[in-house]
């Protein structure tokens, strides 16, 4: 594309003027805006033709009507965080930001929930929450910055997903503007609810094509008074993943389970060193919460798990300092991965548990036959798994072999009972290998579904179906 | 006219490469709350930045007024995931539009004719000290006399200090501080607006038995030039300032403002080029340069307080960190360790001690509302948690925070550490020190 094309308007004067109307200085189309809602994190990038800040449900329902009368691309973006491309304007159109969005709307301490508006910081409403004693457990890996409505769209997981599920566990209910600039509301503020089809599910994790969310139900939790943290030294992938087992069998449930390969280890020890017993082929990193009693005593059990299983060492901690030491090694992979080479395809599979170890065993062959540098490091407790082959980007041939490895894990993926995508979502990354996983009929359903809410197809087009055809005014 | 090609730096690729995109910058923003737009956060100019090099640009006004739009507190840059040195980004890129499409005539006079030069600074001070009286309305606070800014100028209900007739420097005798093992480097604010924190800093510093020289033919530190792209009037009070600073080869320098001292330990180095006796200069001045509260520490001058030292209430004094020199430069203990010596009890570590008190040089001029925005939020965090005094170490924090106090609560006082030190020292009836 040539920079002329880059920033040529797609949109009709009309269209843009009639949004001035309503938006008045929250619309945007000066190109500098425009260039800073072109990207996300996976690095790709395409240009809107204007952005605007929606305040309120009622602005979000007009630009919906507006965008049908003028045909153009509605793409709802929180914080624009994402790993697949859910939040970018590939057919251009219009970015609509959450940012204003962002009230806590009520935290009811008697029936344990919270409304919330989607532009809401996923920590802020953790933070609040625990204020009444009360817990919301999504923990992203982005969640100091990313926003609920984000979370929702691509219903993401995190760390703590082992014990506590996903964002789609904690969504009640929702209100979202549809396709069709109706106002729909959905699930309930309750415990239970069984009325009907569970249009709520649908919504989450539809990646902003079925509605944009306006606001949220979500439910909470009592918050736990106490966590322990192991981390475990193995001397191989096999023996980690024995002790993930050996954890399960013991039936304790932790809240977090995290494995991370020799590969992810150095990249960080080259960064923030930190003494490894000698040996050391992999770690894993555990933690319990709840009463202090039962987390220490969990603690104990996992311990010895890990020791059955050959530990070269175990290291536990149960203060929040001890504990944030424990956790640096982990938290740091990811952005350390981008010192040791500047691309990285970040893949989030998901096999069953059982098929960890003869996941890993494959990664590393693949590595080897394609001749890629492959950091694996994941959530061990729900079978995620995050691949990341690092390339250098400039290099055509290693980018030919690097793209033909994803290929050759997300079929294995599949073949082994598993999902493509844990936690990032379909958007344009995954949208190739859409029905390798949900076959013919999953499709042809899912897009039935998507003509009953967005019948001109004017929600965030191009996202999840490979073939989804440009809405253009 | 379009930015395309105008961003050139070669090293800037580099650094902007390290940009992920992930987010992180946009949970510390100073400014991300008070905007909330993308705009104004560090991916969203490394974003601008990049699109300005490969050509994918925008108009170069626009553009250089999102990179202006910035405090450079640097929050960004040390919450980085992958430490992505985004003042340095930002900075090239202000003075790569710079010096393509010029900067506002005002800073041009400002730093090209007023700070490069010691006279025409003092010059300057005099004029303003007397077109001041014809300013409305004193407001008589703790900390001195303000006068209030008309209004429509863009700074409706500023305070501004009353200027006094004699700068620090002016008010030393001929021959007084002329020589000595230690220099120090007053800066302008705390010789021309706050003389008595200069004269406070020279006591304390003096107290040490060390003999200590005042850095009198000093221009401007640079860094209000640089960081508005005028490297060339940066670079020229830069080069003046180690040639002479070397020349008095003290054994340390002291600076008592942490944006100054940030100029001369790092910023200097990109101003002036490798191999030429000017950087040789700046390295023999960055290994000597040294903040208030370290060379204090260092000093033995604290050993001197008399115990229990005279203070306020309990709890009273808090201290404010400057970005600059707490968190660029990693000189946050050193003040605390100060105070508790100088005023025992009486400091406590204060609310929101970190957060930017908004001034960010420039940028109060530029947007005087959204800069009192986010500097009354802070004071009255500070007040909020039990501080009535609010030391800090940093000229343009003292001149943010004063007019803030006198915006939002007029009791509150806002005082440079060396001010505490000295009273510490100089007990009320100005006796002398005790031995």
């Amino acid at each position: 594309m040539g920079a002329d094309a880059w920033y040529t308007f797609l949109m009709n004067p009309e269209a843009l003027s009639a949004l001035g109307n309503l938006f008045g200085e929250r619309l945007r189309t000066t190109l500098e805006t425009r260039i800073c809602y072109s990207f996300d994190a996976t690095g790709k990038k395409f240009l809107p033709d204007a952005v605007i800040y929606p305040i309120n449900a009622e602005e979000v329902r007009q630009t919906v009507l507006l965008a049908n009368r003028h045909r153009f691309p509605v793409v709802p973006r929180g914080a624009g965080s994402g790993f697949s491309g859910g939040s970018l304007p590939v057919h251009g159109g219009v970015v609509l930001s959450t940012e204003r969005m962002d009230r806590i709307v009520a935290i009811d301490t008697e029936n344990l929930y919270a409304v919330v508006e989607p532009g809401v910081v996923t920590e802020t409403l953790k933070v609040e929450a625990k204020k009444h004693g009360l817990f919301y457990p999504p923990d992203p890996a982005s969640l100091k910055f990313s926003t609920i409505g984000g979370n929702i769209a691509e219903c993401s997981g995190g760390m703590s997903a082992v014990k506590y599920g996903v964002t789609r566990d904690y969504v009640l209910g929702l209100e979202a503007v549809l396709g069709t600039g109706e106002l729909l509301r959905t699930g309930v503020a309750t415990a239970k609810g069984v009325v009907g089809y569970d249009l709520t599910r649908m919504i989450v994790g539809s990646e902003g094509t079925l509605g944009i969310v306006t606001r949220a139900t979500l439910r909470l939790l009592p918050h736990p008074e106490a966590a322990v943290t192991l981390l475990a030294f193995f001397s191989g992938n096999g023996d980690a993943v024995g002790a993930v087992n050996a954890v399960v069998a013991a039936r304790v449930t932790p809240s977090a389970m995290e494995i991370m390969d020799r590969t992810a280890i150095d990249c960080v020890q080259a960064n923030a060193p930190m003494s490894l017993p000698e040996g050391t082929g992999s770690a894993l990193l555990l933690e319990v919460d709840g009463t202090p009693d039962f987390a220490a005593r969990e603690a104990d059990r996992l311990e010895e798990a890990c020791r059955a299983c050959g530990a070269l060492a175990v290291r536990r901690a149960s203060d929040a300092v001890g504990r944030d030491d424990l956790w640096k090694l982990r938290r740091s992979i990811s952005p350390a991965l981008r010192r040791v080479a500047p691309v990285k395809l970040n893949e989030d599979i998901v096999v069953p548990r059982s098929r960890l170890a003869d996941m890993f065993a494959f990664l590393r062959d693949l590595s080897g036959r394609k001749n890629v540098r492959i950091v694996n490091f994941g959530h061990a407790g729900d079978g995620n798994i995050h691949v990341n082959i690092m390339i250098s980007g400039t290099d055509a041939d290693e980018t030919r072999r690097a793209d033909e490895a994803v290929e050759e894990v997300f079929r294995k993926t599949v073949e082994m009972g598993g999902t493509i995508s844990g936690e990032h979502g379909v958007g344009i990354s995954k949208a190739p290998f859409f029905e390798m996983e949900v076959g013919p009929l999953g499709v042809a359903v899912m897009k039935r579904l998507k003509g009953c809410f967005d019948p001109n197809g004017i929600l965030n087009p191009g996202k999840i179906f490979l073939e989804e055809a440009a809405v253009r005014g | 006219m379009r930015a395309k090609a105008i961003v050139k730096d070669a090293d800037l690729k580099a650094l902007t490469g390290l940009c992920a995109k992930c987010g992180t910058c946009r949970t510390v923003c100073t400014l991300y709350p008070e905007r909330k737009a993308e705009i104004a956060v560090a991916r969203g100019k490394i974003a601008l930045v990049e699109a300005a090099m490969s050509g994918e640009d925008g108009d170069a006004e626009a553009v250089q007024e999102a990179l202006t739009d910035c405090l450079l507190c640097g929050r960004c840059e040390r919450a980085c995931p992958n430490q992505v040195l985004v003042e340095e980004i930002v900075m090239k890129g202000r003075a790569d539009l710079a010096e393509e499409i010029g900067i506002p005539a005002w800073k041009r006079v400002l730093f090209g004719k007023v700070m490069t030069s010691p006279s025409a600074t003092e010059i300057a001070r005099k004029a303003a000290a007397a077109g001041q009286r014809l300013l409305p309305g004193k407001i008589p606070t703790a900390s001195g006399l303000h006068y209030r800014f008309p209004d429509g100028l863009g700074g409706e209900g500023r305070t501004v200090p009353k200027l006094p007739a004699k700068g620090f420097l002016e008010s030393l005798g001929k021959g007084e501080a002329a020589a000595g093992e230690v220099m120090l480097f007053v800066g302008c604010v705390f010789d021309h607006v706050f003389p008595q924190v200069g004269r406070a800093a020279y006591e304390t510093v003096k107290a040490s038995g060390k003999s200590v020289a005042v850095f009198r033919d000093a221009a401007c530190c640079g860094l209000p030039a640089m960081v508005s792209g005028d490297r060339r009037s940066a670079a020229e009070c830069a080069e003046a300032n180690v040639r002479r600073l070397r020349a008095a080869e003290p054994g340390s320098i002291v600076f008592p403002c942490g944006s100054c001292l940030l100029m001369f330990r790092r910023n200097v180095f990109s101003l002036l080029p490798k191999g030429t006796p000017s950087y040789d200069d700046a390295v023999f001045v960055a290994d000597r340069a040294t903040d208030y509260a370290s060379f204090l520490l260092s000093s033995g001058v604290l050993d001197r307080i008399p115990d229990p030292p005279p203070g306020e209430k309990v709890g009273e004094i808090g201290y404010h960190d400057p970005c600059h020199l707490t968190g660029t430069l990693g000189k946050g203990p050193e003040a605390r360790e100060v105070l508790s010596r100088a005023v025992g009890p009486a400091f406590a570590e204060m609310a929101g001690a970190d957060l930017c008190c908004g001034y960010g040089g420039t940028f109060n001029v530029r947007d005087y509302p959204t800069s009192a925005r986010i500097g009354e939020n802070k004071v009255s965090v500070a007040a909020r948690g039990g501080t009535r005094v609010i030391s800090t170490a940093c000229s343009g924090c003292v001149l943010q925070m004063r007019d803030m106090v006198a915006r939002t609560d007029p009791s509150l006082r806002v005082v440079h550490i060396a001010e505490l030190v000295h009273q510490a020292l100089f007990r009320g009836d100005g006796s002398g020190l005790r031995r």
